[in-house]
């Protein structure tokens, strides 16, 4: 079995597991920035979403200052095409964690890259919740706080789960983006070792890593959602 | 006289648009009472769901006053606007209980905790919380569903849930916006009992929005009917039963009138001899019967030929209405009518005009 695998494989058991430009590392690579800048960028995008919301004209604190802050940035965010992004913000990533190359360095472009799309997510999850829900809670009485939490996220939560797991996904792509151009990781492997070095089988193993990985997070996200979800029977 | 519990006083609320204004309550003067089930019925975009909800400023008006239990809500002095600060708000919405055509329940929390949300800034400890939120599960018949979802629950269910969570703080109003309008006919019942059951037995005041009449018929005391952002009928439900003035009131009401009066268009009953006159007869419990038109006759010499009548339950009693064309002399009918309104029978004359002008409307 194995022998039948390093005859068909021979570029990737060449990797070899550990070491430079082994799979572990790669894997490792890829989940460390899918996960890093997951944090980052979503707590970036949830905010914007969030803002986007409660100070939209039928928010619950509009504020059409505040909305076009929020709505100008996440729309100029979107509009830089990721590969683009990656060498317009070097400097800055340089000036933040001091080198503008590598895993770590990645995560800032990887951050900006994905807020702005998990904001327009989020807000539109957060928009799916009824303005008529929202009034029964004012009705007794909700603060502000109430509102944002018990009625906003906590109502839209299955759907913002559901909208994690798409940008996670859409995240993933772009590390692998970010890959190609040195920062680590399966893309990193796809390309460099294999789409470069003409070992297909080293590609066609990283696309096949990526997309389990893709598979899992899809998985994981469809239970979650379906375990937050009491909007209809069942 | 009890006391006025509700003040809206010259209350307009005008949204803008884009382009155009829309002026959605005009002028609106209401004086709830203490212990009232005001209902208020109108068309669809007549103001209502509007109106009522500056009560408890979930929209706020563009002018006039607003004074609920005996607070100051909302004043307007020319350009001058006086709004109660947010906190208070709060806690004077927690005193004006709310229910809405589809729930609005959290479906994301379970029955109890839906209720438990109303009373998070109560005061009250989490185990005080939790033992009031079960009490008032069981006032409204749901305790045994306390964990279940709102989504496994029907429409009546999911109301009544609604209905604890808008009495969780022991509120003197209760603002129902078409609260039964997504509901069966059995259900509507049921809820509607139960708001009248609370009326009785807590003193609660009941807003009743409603555009179903029946509602209204079964246990409002007080009605007002708007449209076009103004109320333009109003008084005790009887007076209106029997006395709407306004077209339109006619339509909601029905109470048989506008149906005897197009029968009576349609078939030129209208038409009398000058002995002749058509009055609607109303009757209040006891019922209006053969022997009463009889003893017209034997005692004046005043025939009474009955073209419609019309028997509708208000509040727990039947209300009868009768037209009648009476022919006598007019000694005669003036006896008659003295009669009749000695037997507590409230009696309305109908213009011959108002048999006519409908024609030519239709010309
Ligand atoms: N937020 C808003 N912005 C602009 N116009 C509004 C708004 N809310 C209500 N209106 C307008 O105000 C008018 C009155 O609406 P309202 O909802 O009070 O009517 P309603 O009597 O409750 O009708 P329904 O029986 O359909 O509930 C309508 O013309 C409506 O379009
Ligand atoms: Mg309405």
């Amino acid at each position: 079995m194995a022998d039948l695998f390093a005859k068909y494989f021979p570029n990737v058991v060449y990797q070899g597991w550990t070491g430079d430009g082994g799979w572990l590392p790669a894997i490792g690579e890829t989940l460390y920035m899918t996960f890093w800048s997951a944090i980052f960028g979503g707590v970036l995008g949830l905010i914007f979403g969030i803002g986007l919301v409660l100070t939209d004209e039928d928010g619950i604190a509009p504020n059409h200052t505040l909305f076009s802050i929020f709505d100008k940035v996440v729309s100029l965010f979107r509009a830089i095409p990721f590969i683009i992004l990656l060498a317009f913000i070097a400097p800055f990533t340089k000036l933040l964690v001091g080198t503008q190359i590598g895993t770590t360095a990645a995560l800032v472009p990887l951050s900006l890259g994905v807020f702005p799309f998990y904001a327009r997510q989020v807000q539109v999850a957060l928009k799916s919740v009824d303005h008529g829900i929202i009034e029964a809670a004012q009705s007794v009485g909700a603060t502000f706080f109430d509102l944002v939490f018990d009625v906003y996220l906590r109502e839209s939560r299955s759907e913002l789960i559901r909208v994690t797991t798409v940008t996670l996904i859409s995240l993933i792509g772009l590390t692998a983006m970010a890959g190609a151009i040195g920062a680590g990781g399966l893309g990193n492997m796809a390309i460099a070792y294999g789409y470069n070095r003409f070992a297909n089988d080293t590609t066609f193993m990283a696309t096949l890593l990526v997309l389990v990985l893709v598979m899992i997070v899809q998985l994981v996200g469809d239970v979650l959602a379906k375990a937050f979800n009491h909007k209809t029977a069942g | 006289m009890a006391e006025e519990i509700i003040k809206l006083d010259d209350v307009s609320v005008t949204f803008q648009q884009k382009d155009k204004q829309v002026a959605a309550v005009k002028q609106v003067t209401l004086h709830v009472e203490q212990g009232d089930i005001y209902g208020i019925v109108g068309y669809s975009g007549a103001g209502k769901s509007t109106l009522v909800r500056v009560i408890n400023l979930l929209q706020i008006p563009t002018a006039g006053r607003v004074e609920v239990n005996g607070k100051l809500l909302y004043q307007a002095d020319g350009q001058q606007k006086k709004l109660i600060a947010a906190k208070s708000l709060r806690s004077e919405r927690r005193k004006i209980g709310m229910i809405f055509q589809h729930f609005n329940l959290l479906n994301e929390q379970t029955i109890i905790d839906n209720v438990a949300f109303a009373l998070k800034h109560s005061g009250l400890k989490e185990k005080q919380i939790e033992e009031k939120s079960h009490k008032l599960l069981k006032l409204v018949g749901l305790d045994s569903r306390a964990t279940s979802y709102p989504s496994q629950l029907s429409g009546g269910q999911q109301q009544r849930v609604a209905i604890a969570r808008a009495l969780a703080n022991d509120p003197e109003i209760l603002i129902s916006d078409e609260g039964t309008s997504a509901l069966d006919p059995k259900n509507t019942i049921q809820i509607l009992d139960l708001l009248k059951d609370l009326n009785q037995k807590l003193g609660l005041t009941v807003v009743l929005i409603t555009h179903e009449m029946d509602a209204v018929k079964r246990i409002a005391n007080k009605v007002a009917v708007m449209d076009g952002g103004r109320i333009i009928e109003r008084g005790n439900l009887l007076d209106i039963f029997t006395h709407a003035k306004q077209q339109l009131t006619r339509e909601f009401i029905g109470g048989g009138s506008l149906k005897a009066i197009s029968i009576l268009k349609k078939y030129q009953l209208g038409k009398l001899s000058a002995d002749e006159r058509i009055i609607q007869l109303t009757y209040v419990g006891n019922s209006v019967s053969e022997p009463i038109l009889v003893k017209l006759y034997r005692d004046f010499n005043v025939e009474a030929n009955i073209i419609y009548s019309n028997i509708e339950v208000l509040r727990g009693t039947p209300v009868g209405t009768l037209f009648v064309i009476i022919k006598g002399t007019s000694a005669g009918r003036i006896q008659a009518l003295d009669y009749l309104q000695k037997q507590e029978v409230i009696i309305t004359e109908i213009a011959e005009d108002e048999l006519q002008e409908g024609e030519t409307d239709n010309g």
